[in-house]
């Protein structure tokens, strides 16, 4: 690691330098629906701050290492990520707390997203509702515990360990399995014990909709975010309501420690999270409302995960007990799963 | 064929520069990591990552997988080679351009392709449930059956390229020559053509070997997180665990075995003359 955290600081010197300007914001985000993101939400902005916005996309893993990379002297100032993510930033004290008085929109969201991982290091602006998506006509799905039942063998997919759906599957077998701790090894057995009947641990959700379009698998659980893929299909998908209930992620906004860019950072954040902007982004079926404010049509609603009672309603996975957790997951997983 | 040494020295400076600067230099950064810790050089990084038994698996996989592929195009090749350059001029051109041919469709579109036919529905399935071999539809994707295919399939032109011009420069009466002596077609083969047609073997060889080895696409699309090789691996370890050490390592290890396969089939291929 010692030479390529400068190599990626330098990359990262290198794509900020070309746009020094008086009044820039870098930003960090995930690299799906860029141009929809910025028809809702960049050049929006950019008119209202008269400032120019930097986009850097990537996976997580990517924008994590670049962050901490610059970690003296941040190049981006600010990002969206998952909770468990930024709490791994956090803990490594890459992440400035959150001034809340500087986000009066704030009050407008969710408890849950008001302080998602404590200490106001992060805010969050999108839910995401995560079930199994299946084949009405061949199959019937009534708990998590289905997955692993023989009339699934040989024609069912589970995410893989090391994405962020992996781990809100394991907690949803382990409740199925009448199991409320977060000790997930006996649930990672006996999907080692079932391998065999998995076709595949899949990595994205694309990748298992072209599976299940492709009649590979039947069953799979996966983010909501993914059901347009599944709805549009000719094929008969149906989104599962199990007797478990459903799982939920979030994703937050975080502020890098230090950058000196805070005041633009801040209006850029409140600007996200008012109403106006995140019924636009719902409406663009890019990310759910975290803000409770947001009315949307039931055309709309039905592909988002939305309304309180479903939010409130949602299984969310501490993301402490995913940062602790998860090397022993990937070890325990390596072992008996994949082999 | 210059007027002095510095001449040619100063012609190949800029080529020299751009290599150092931006392929050997940054790939020698990287691979260094994978002998360094705390502590200074060491060897640790691959102890641990010898010490895994999914490592290990993964490593074997591998090597299997590319032996077996490159054992394969080399029968097949050497089958192929051997009708390509008994045909007439003209028909040799057309099969020879069959041949090429898949060479210039991505990689993605071919494994795709395969996708398709393994598939539950695909043709094979279709067929062995039709004959009434199988009541339901057997599993192809993602087995290492499936990868080994798709690799057979993406690298064997390289093989036949190879065979076939090594073929090309046998001269034509020395086959009739050793069958009328009395030797029979297999004698004709490893004393005669095999001999020969070394040099392209060793070529072919080592690119069908070495493709096997370092392919991408083709793994992680047949084959997915269940058959995962070292070049599936290696792409988990940077983009999901961010663990440039491990991905070092296996990179490190990739390039050894390509090398190692390419000294050994020259050592077997001299070592018959």
């Amino acid at each position: 690691m010692k030479m390529t955290i400068p190599l990626i600081a330098f990359s990262g010197v290198l794509a900020t330098s070309a746009f020094a300007q008086d009044k820039t914001l870098t930003i960090s985000v995930y690299s799906f629906a860029q141009d929809a993101y910025k028809e809702a939400l960049y050049d929006p902005f950019e008119k209202i701050c008269g400032c120019e916005l930097v986009i850097e996309t990537g996976n997580s893993v990517e924008r994590m290492a670049k962050i901490e990379a610059n970690a003296n002297e941040p190049v981006i100032d600010m990002a969206v990520i998952s909770s468990h993510d930024a709490l791994s930033l956090a803990r490594k004290d890459l992440l400035a707390p959150l001034d809340v008085s500087r986000i009066p929109n704030r009050a407008k969201l969710y408890p849950a997203a008001q302080d998602p991982i404590g200490g106001n290091m992060a805010v969050g602006y999108t839910f995401y509702a995560s079930s199994i998506v299946y084949r009405t006509d061949l199959v019937e799905i009534n708990s998590w515990a289905d997955l692993l039942d023989d009339k699934l063998a040989g024609n069912v997919s589970l995410p893989n360990i090391t994405g962020t759906q992996g781990p809100l599957t394991l907690m949803m077998l382990a409740k199925a399995a009448g199991n409320d701790s977060t000790d997930y090894s006996s649930v990672i057995s006996s999907i080692g014990e079932r391998a065999d009947d998995i076709v595949t641990f899949y990595s994205r959700s694309s990748e298992l909709a072209q599976l299940m379009n492709q009649e590979e698998v039947i069953a799979a659980p996966v983010g909501r975010f993914a059901w347009s893929r599944f709805k549009s299909s000719p094929l008969p998908f149906a989104w599962a309501e199990p007797a478990e209930g459903q799982a939920g992620g979030m994703n937050v906004m975080i502020m890098t420690k230090g950058n000196g860019n805070e005041e633009l950072a801040y209006q850029f954040m409140d600007y996200w999270l008012s109403t106006e902007v995140q019924t636009r982004v719902a409406e663009a079926l890019i990310d759910s409302p975290a803000n409770t404010e947001v009315m949307l049509s039931d055309e709309v609603a039905d592909n988002l995960t939305y309304g309180a009672e479903l939010i409130n309603s949602l299984s969310i996975l501490d993301p402490a007990e995913i940062i602790n957790s998860r090397e022993a997951w990937v070890e325990q997983w390596n072992t008996e799963v994949i082999k | 064929m210059f007027f002095n040494t510095r001449e040619g020295l100063a012609l190949a400076l800029p080529a020299a520069i751009f290599a150092l600067l931006l392929f050997i230099a940054p790939v020698g950064i990287l691979l260094s990591e994978a002998f360094q810790s705390d502590e200074g050089w060491t060897l640790k990084g691959y102890v641990d990552f010898f010490a895994k038994p999914l490592n290990r698996t993964v490593f074997l996989r591998t090597l299997k997988l590319g032996v077996l592929v490159a054992g394969t195009a080399a029968v097949i090749g050497y089958a192929a080679a051997f009708c390509i350059v008994n045909l007439s001029a003209s028909a040799r051109g057309r099969v020879f351009g069959l041949v090429v041919l898949p060479l210039m469709i991505s990689p993605v579109a071919r494994t795709y392709a395969w996708i398709v036919i393994l598939g539950r529905t695909g043709i094979v399935n279709d067929t062995i449930v039709g004959l009434g071999l199988s009541e339901t539809p057997i599993r192809l994707l993602f087995t290492e059956t499936a990868v080994f295919l798709g690799l057979l399939q993406l690298f064997m032109p390289l093989m036949i390229i190879s065979l076939v011009s090594a073929m090309e420069n046998i001269p034509r009466d020395v086959i009739p020559a050793a069958r009328v002596l009395g030797a029979n077609w297999l004698q004709v083969f490893f004393k005669v053509i095999l001999p020969l047609t070394k040099e392209g073997l060793v070529v072919g060889g080592t690119l069908v070997f070495t493709g096997a080895l370092t392919a991408y696409i083709t793994p992680a699309i047949l084959g997915g997180s269940k058959v995962l090789m070292l070049e599936t691996l290696l792409y988990q370890r940077v983009n999901v665990a961010n663990d440039f050490v491990s991905a070092s390592v296996i990179a490190m290890i990739l390039i050894v075995m390509s090398f190692s396969a390419n000294l050994l089939l020259k050592r077997i291929a001299t070592a018959r003359k």
